[in-house]
């Protein structure tokens, strides 16, 4: 018995705060709707939900906690109610009640939901007693496509707008990666530079460096002056047997 | 500068206290020789040298056929050439090194080398330069002269075999080197090893 | 007299060891369009070392050669050889590239081993004597830019032609390759992250970027 007071104690206490940290939460809110409207935009007020979203959760993590009491096995009862003025009651609520009398009771122990409430919920609940299998399948499946539709609409607004900045990056290009990516590979392997004017016979099996590589002959060097010293360039793989047409390479580069 | 790499014996070392020549440092002209390679037929030579005149240059000749390709390049080359040794096959690799005291006396520049390969003794090169000059058909017959002053009829007065057709271009370091080169091959020639 | 002197590998192998030879380059690559390279230039003319003369241009001539080294599975060696055509009478430059290493996120550039060396002008035929061969080369000409130990470059790659006009060489792509690197010695990570730093204030023009070109 002690033992189960003892934990309705501090998990009423947990819940206590958990509310009173989401009563602060509006409280900022509507603070701030009141005073900041002229500066408030809708990120910012977006703010203020995911706050009370997050008290939210943690009230129901306490409250569907192990060590959490069954509060629906009790009830509360106004064990005294009094037309007076209550200055302690007062201090407690902040200012906000200041007697605890009979017309608080039905707003402030309710557990049946409004009488509004309660009639609109008879009306639903006759109307899907009535409903047949089918017809509620096709409603669910019209609710779906409404869903959908509007998920559509706006998935394609997103895309608009992200091509709609990506086109204005593109008039700024200055660097096309795929000539990066040319000039690397052309200046590290070689590649595009290298020219087959002479016919070799490919050395088989060798990935690397099969193709045989001529000598230019080329005049590039208008500066070289004796005549270009004839480089026999071969290939010679140690395994591998090629034929190797030579061809006269012209070295061009000379003394 | 002109510069005769003159004969390979010398007498008592007594007659070296050049009155009037003072004695600084010592010079070193090493080699060691990499292999033989035997690609494409034909044997590829490639000597790399080292002379203290010019401590930051590393020289190197290559030699296939008949073709003489020299090479002057910094010091990094020698690691370049390491990469590359294991292009070669054979390991025969022989070092020889010309080390010895270096004197100067007025003009002449005079360097005595004992050579030895691979800790062997193997003789003496006397390197002299005439520092003024840079042609040596300008000065050949001075060297001549100044050398054959202690050397005696150990000289011969012929010109080098290497410098015959260069006596009227300007001498260069490569061209030094061209002539240790010349006496370190006679070297290994005598002992049998290429 | 003196202490005998060591041979000149012994000076090398000790130099190595204490690792002041610059054998690393550490570099990033990215490329811009001809019709932004004016922009470009600019802003390095702010951001790096003053120059009284303008930026430095060059125009340079590259040939690749490689060397097998062993039977296939061996990688061959690469070697490449760059002369100035603007200077006709500078030394050759031999360079000894290694493979690049990209590494991982935390690594800000591409790492590979790089050995620069200069020498005379007979170092082509004394390569190809040796038995390497041509595998292929460009022209390359642009401009230089220097700040503390970074180097950049702008510049442009040119095909060269089959001989028959010096002049009619054949720009590749319509962009210019821009190139951040620094030669250091091995062990220096802290000047990758200099580059890295450097980059960022060169986009959005330029993305310069880690490429690894091994086919």
């Amino acid at each position: 018995m002690q033992r189960e007071e003892k934990q309705l104690d501090s998990a009423l206490e947990a819940i206590i705060m958990r509310v009173n940290d989401l009563k602060s939460t509006i409280a900022a809110m509507i603070f701030k709707v009141e005073h900041e409207y002229e500066t408030l935009n809708w990120p910012n007020f977006l703010d203020n939900f995911a706050l009370i979203s997050g008290h939210l959760t943690s009230l129901s993590k306490i409250l569907s906690h192990d060590k959490a009491p069954n509060l629906r096995n009790l009830t509360v009862l106004p064990l005294h109610l009094s037309p007076e003025k209550d200055e302690e009651l007062l201090r407690m609520t902040e200012g906000r009640i200041s007697t605890f009398a009979h017309d608080l009771v039905p707003d402030y122990l309710r557990t049946k939901p409004d009488p509004l409430v309660e009639q609109k919920m008879l009306t639903y609940e006759t109307k899907v007693a009535s409903l047949t299998y089918d017809a509620s399948h096709k409603q669910v499946a019209q609710y779906n496509k409404v869903i959908n539709h509007v998920w559509d609409i706006a998935n394609k607004a997103r895309e608009e707008w992200e091509s709609e900045t990506s086109s204005r990056a593109t008039q700024a290009q200055t660097s096309n990666s795929a000539d990066t990516h040319l000039l690397v590979y052309a200046v590290g392997n070689g590649k595009g530079l290298k020219s087959d004017t002479v016919q070799m016979v490919q050395g088989v099996g060798n990935s690397i460096g099969s193709n045989m590589m001529v000598g230019r002959a080329g005049g590039q060097s208008q500066t070289s002056s004796q005549g270009p010293l004839a480089g026999q360039m071969t290939k010679a793989p140690s395994t591998i047997k090629t034929n190797i047409k030579a061809a006269s390479q012209i070295h061009p580069y000379t003394r | 500068m002109g510069t005769g790499s003159l004969g390979r014996t010398w007498p008592a070392k007594n007659k070296w206290q050049i009155p009037g020549g003072y004695e600084n440092g010592e010079n070193i002209n090493s080699q060691s020789l990499p292999i033989p390679n035997q690609k494409n037929g034909g044997q590829r030579t490639v000597h790399v040298l080292h002379n203290s005149e010019q401590p930051a240059s590393v020289f190197a000749i290559l030699e296939y056929g008949n073709k003489v390709v020299p090479l002057i390049a910094d010091r990094l080359f020698d690691l370049v050439i390491l990469k590359m040794t294991n292009v070669c096959t054979d390991k025969k690799q022989t070092k020889i090194e010309c080390k010895g005291p270096r004197f100067e006396l007025v003009d002449f520049c005079i360097k005595l080398g004992s050579v030895t390969m691979t800790q062997n003794f193997k003789g003496v090169l006397v390197e002299i330069e005439y520092r003024p000059s840079v042609v040596p058909a300008n000065c050949w017959e001075l060297i001549r002269e100044f050398v054959q002053g202690f050397l005696g009829s150990a000289v011969s007065s012929q010109i080098p075999q290497y410098l015959q057709n260069r006596m009227n271009e300007i001498y260069q370091p490569m061209d030094t080197i061209h002539q240790y080169l010349e006496h370190f091959g006679q070297y290994r020639k005598s002992t049998g090893v290429i | 007299m003196a202490a005998p002197i060591g041979t000149a590998m012994d000076s090398l192998s000790a130099a190595l060891k204490s690792k002041i030879i610059p054998n690393q380059e550490y570099f990033l690559q990215g490329s811009i369009l001809d019709s932004a390279v004016e922009v470009l230039l600019h802003r390095l003319r702010g951001l790096c070392d003053n120059v009284d003369t303008g930026p430095e241009t060059f125009h340079d001539h590259e040939m690749c050669f490689s060397i097998r080294r062993g039977p296939p599975p061996e990688l061959p060696l690469f070697l490449r050889v760059r002369r100035a055509l603007d200077y006709p009478d500078m030394p050759w430059q031999l360079r000894y590239i290694g493979q690049p290493e990209l590494g991982d996120k935390s690594q800000p550039t591409v790492v590979r081993s790089s050995l620069d060396i200069a020498t005379s002008n007979t170092v082509v035929e004394f390569l190809t004597e040796l038995g390497c061969r041509l595998d292929f080369e460009y022209i390359i000409r642009g401009y230089m830019f220097r700040k503390g130990r970074m180097k950049v470059t702008v510049s442009k790659i040119f095909k060269m032609n089959q001989g028959k006009l010096p002049d009619g060489m054949e720009p590749m792509s319509q962009s210019y390759l821009v190139e951040l690197s620094v030669l250091a010695p091995s062990g220096q990570n802290a000047i990758a992250e200099d580059i890295r730093i450097f980059a960022e204030q060169l986009k959005p023009l330029v993305q310069l970027e880690k490429i690894n070109y091994i086919r």
